[in-house]
């Protein structure tokens, strides 16, 4: 039996460690002082928030997924025109973070703010989830059997009824459940927007007060919620039913004059989550290119991308040593690490932001307000992402490569470092270039994390919206999308994947 | 009794046409297998009939009403044909009871239930009745995806390469299986293939289709024994052609004087094509033929002979062939088809 080398271990359990202890932290303190933290759970304000997330959830949730899955069928199934350009469109919304975008709106329309705000800014940064993920299921779709149900006599509503979305529906309800995972958490966009949900309730709270046990209490009901979704979530995830021959023969059905309603409704859409923010953030840019503070504008960047870059790699080598462990030793301890480290994925930033303020305050004040703290705090929230990015080029190294070294004289633990790590290598780095372009665009545990004297270009905007300045705010907007989003997007597996398969008639 | 017909039927994708003016005929409980090379038009003539493409032109009928022409495609749900797609489709997300009673939505529990059991019984899968697809073997897929087509009754059941996916074993014995299984349900089929084997063994009738052309329809026996020509002739089957020229109502060639099939016309030149089992060969050490080469298949052997300047090639029977090197004598039995130039 092989054993893990100890930096490998020690990594790994690190990881895991540093992940956990925050959130457990947050736990005990809740239940030390329950009768307080109860008291302000159960008051009329929390029933109001409640039922403030609990539509928007439910409303992002349905109209994402109708978008979402519109543009799908239409962009592989059907015979519309310009397929393949609806097809980046439905997805390029992902290149704009949700705050970048509902900056986007409310710069344009001042008294744009609400439920009815909220929910439109959300629909449209979140159903290229469901886009992408019903466009991989739907070219699984063998439409053999679509015609043969076609010929049993079912006409082409109940076919799609029948047939198809059986087919698709783990995968259309998993990314459905994804989308409601961000509506919990998001926290930006709804800030800006003004409408009262969990996320910013919390964030008032903690900042208007010197007693955050209301905060805390607060973030505690969102977590309990968000593990709900995340159970529910991990029910549906990878339960795929497909044919067993991938992508089987495709027969595009011909729209005729329903092609004439398809076509604006995809435009529209495509206008409104991509054309409008990105068009008013170029004016705004321009408007306010004249008074831009050079200074503050380089030392954003600075810190932006010194935090980044710092967070992808130390993240990037946490999950690296998971994912060795994991996937090279196949043994019990390194597969439960492995499921351990997906534990925090999709936990809303500002809890765990909250979270690690109450650790930081109360147990390690040696690293309370300091670059450290916030970098744990992208560890917890980012690890899942990473290790989703880097599993699968440490996994798929040829373990007969690694018999072949160990046999021409390397122990077991030197060939890990030189057969498997520099064949993973290039899968590592994009991981973490994943990692670092992802931090690029984190707002809310940054908020609550950051050093006082560290500005990134996110809590910059954060600042110039809060003070309704949006000629400040512009330019901040455009470098996110052109920096982060953008690349983020052309690195996006997914994204790709889904949009060549679009392409090939 | 005319169940479908096909009348000048055509199909062209942009430029390029796939079927050209089919004209064709398929009686009640009729068998009928349309042979073709890949790229024949096989599978547009399918999708036509199921209603899937719209013909550029033509028509066609079923038991005596239209249900296409260039201007109105009645829907494939509206037409009562059944198909049986290349790799059976079967739906994923059912099991097999669920896959085979699907188009019978419409149907009394009591009538499904019988007719589901009967299915089952006719293609022998009871005991997989709840099994999901993916647990099936490829000719069992292939046999539930037949029950499936036959539930609802269909006027016509369309398969389009059902046998290609399996290997040769399971092909055959899956070919004699639904043979049985179309009799039994008294059903009119059309089956396509590349297959000649398939077409010649199964079918009441094969047209054989080239360039988006039927080149010639008729009974197994006819169109193998009678080819109209030189394509079809080697197509169907392995054939030596040997020039030869009309001499007294007998064919002239290298290897003497054979009889022709049909009509020919004194001094016209041309091609006749002999199939490989059409040659006698008996060793004999004055033979006018040498063995020159031998391809062993168990049950029967191909040898290459070498008479004068001509090769030919015979099949023999396979224990008792010839051995290269040895001389024979060389007979060509029954009559052979010949082709004037």
């Amino acid at each position: 039996m092989r054993r893990p080398p100890f930096l490998v271990v020690a990594l790994s359990l690190g990881a895991t460690l540093f992940a956990s202890l925050p959130i457990g932290y947050l736990a005990i303190r809740f239940i030390e002082g329950l009768d307080k933290a109860l008291d302000e759970v159960f008051r009329l304000r929390t029933l109001e928030l409640l039922g403030n997330t609990g539509l928007l959830v439910l409303s992002v949730s349905i109209s994402a997924f109708v978008i979402g899955f519109s543009q799908a069928w239409l962009t592989t199934r059907s015979n519309i025109r310009f397929a393949s350009v609806f097809a980046v469109l439905a997805a390029l919304p992902l290149a704009i973070p949700s705050y970048v975008m509902a900056l986007g709106y409310i710069s344009v329309f001042p008294t744009f703010s609400g439920f009815f705000a909220s929910w439109l800014v959300l629909t449209l940064a979140t159903s290229p989830y469901v886009f992408l993920a019903v466009t991989a299921s739907l070219v699984r779709v063998d439409t053999a059997g679509e015609e043969v149900a076609r010929s049993l006599g079912f006409g082409r509503l109940s076919v799609l009824r029948k047939i198809t979305w059986p087919q698709v529906a783990p995968a259309a309800t998993a990314s459905v459940l994804l989308v409601a995972l961000y509506t919990l958490s998001e926290f930006g966009a709804i800030a800006i927007l003004r409408y009262d949900t969990f996320t910013r309730a919390i964030f008032n709270a903690y900042r208007g007060s010197f007693d955050r046990t209301a905060a805390a209490a607060l973030a505690i009901v969102l977590l309990l919620i968000t593990l709900l979704v995340i159970w529910l979530e991990r029910r549906y995830r990878g339960a795929n039913i497909s044919s067993s021959r991938a992508l089987g023969k495709r027969v595009r059905i011909d729209l005729g004059n329903w092609s004439w309603l398809a076509l604006p409704i995809l435009a529209l859409v495509a206008a409104l989550g991509v054309g409008l923010p990105i068009v008013s953030l170029i004016i705004w840019s321009i408007l306010g290119g004249s008074s831009i503070n050079w200074d503050q504008l380089l030392e954003a960047l600075w810190g932006s991308f010194s935090l980044a870059g710092l967070a992808g790699v130390i993240i990037g080598i946490f999950a690296t040593a998971i994912a060795f462990w994991a996937f090279r030793y196949r043994t019990k301890l390194g597969a439960f690490i492995e499921t351990l480290s997906w534990a925090t994925h999709a936990l809303p930033a500002i809890v765990v932001g909250l979270a690690l303020v109450f650790f930081g305050a109360n147990i390690t004040p040696w690293i309370y307000q300091t670059t450290w703290l916030l970098l744990i705090g992208y560890l917890i929230l980012f690890l899942p992402n990473a290790l989703a990015a880097i599993s699968s080029p440490v996994a798929r190294v040829p373990r007969s490569l690694e018999d072949l070294s160990q046999s021409l004289g390397t122990p077991a633990n030197r060939t890990l470092f030189k057969i498997v790590l520099p064949i993973a290598m290039p899968g590592i780095i994009a991981g973490m270039a994943l990692v670092s372009l992802t931090v690029l665009k984190e707002l809310p545990a940054t908020l609550l994390l950051r050093p006082t004297e560290v500005d990134t270009l996110a809590t910059r905007l954060w600042t110039a919206t809060e003070t309704l300045s949006y000629s400040q705010a512009a330019p901040y907007a455009m470098l996110l999308i052109m920096l982060a989003g953008l690349p983020a997007l052309a690195l996006n597996a997914q994204a790709r994947r889904a949009i060549s398969e679009v392409r090939e008639k | 009794m005319t169940l479908l017909k096909l009348s000048g039927l055509s199909k062209s994708f942009g430029d390029n046409q796939v079927l050209k003016s089919i004209d064709l005929e398929l009686k009640s409980q009729e068998l009928l297998a349309v042979l073709g090379a890949s790229g024949a038009g096989k599978s547009t003539l399918l999708r036509l009939i199921a209603g899937f493409e719209r013909p550029t032109s033509g028509s066609m009928t079923l038991n005596g009403a239209e249900i296409s022409n260039s201007n109105k495609v009645l829907a494939p749900d509206k037409r009562n044909i059944g198909i049986v797609p290349q790799d059976a489709a079967l739906f994923p997300h059912l099991s097999v009871s669920q896959n085979i009673g699907f188009g019978l939505s419409k149907w009394s529990t009591g009538d499904k239930a019988a007719r589901l059991k009967h299915l089952l019984e006719l293609v022998e899968l009871t005991d997989f009745a709840d099994a999901r697809p993916e647990s099936l073997s490829g000719g069992q897929a292939q046999r539930v995806a037949l029950a499936r087509a036959l539930a609802p009754r269909p006027a016509l059941v369309l398969m389009d390469e059902p046998f290609s996916a399996l290997d040769a074993e399971l092909r055959a014995r899956l070919r004699l299986d639904i043979r049985k299984i179309l009799l039994a349900e008294g059903a009119t089929a059309v089956l396509v293939t590349h297959d000649q084997e398939e077409a010649l063994s199964l079918a009441d009738r094969v047209a054989v289709l080239r360039d988006g052309e039927i080149g010639q329809i008729g009974t197994p026996t006819d169109i193998y024994n009678s080819p109209i020509d030189i394509g079809i002739a080697t197509f169907l089957g392995d054939s030596v052609l040997v020039e030869g020229q009309v001499v007294k109502g007998k064919i002239s060639t290298a290897l003497g004087l054979l009889n022709p099939m049909g009509k020919v016309l004194d001094g016209d030149q041309g091609l006749t094509a002999i199939r490989y089992e059409n040659f006698y060969l008996l060793p004999n050490p004055g033979g006018e033929g040498e063995v020159v080469g031998q391809v062993f298949f168990g049950h029967d052997a191909v040898l290459e002979v070498k008479i004068g300047d001509l090769v030919i090639r015979a099949r023999s029977n396979g224990p008792f062939a010839p051995e290269v090197g040895m001389r024979v004598k060389v007979w060509v039995r029954g009559s052979v088809n010949f082709y004037a130039n």
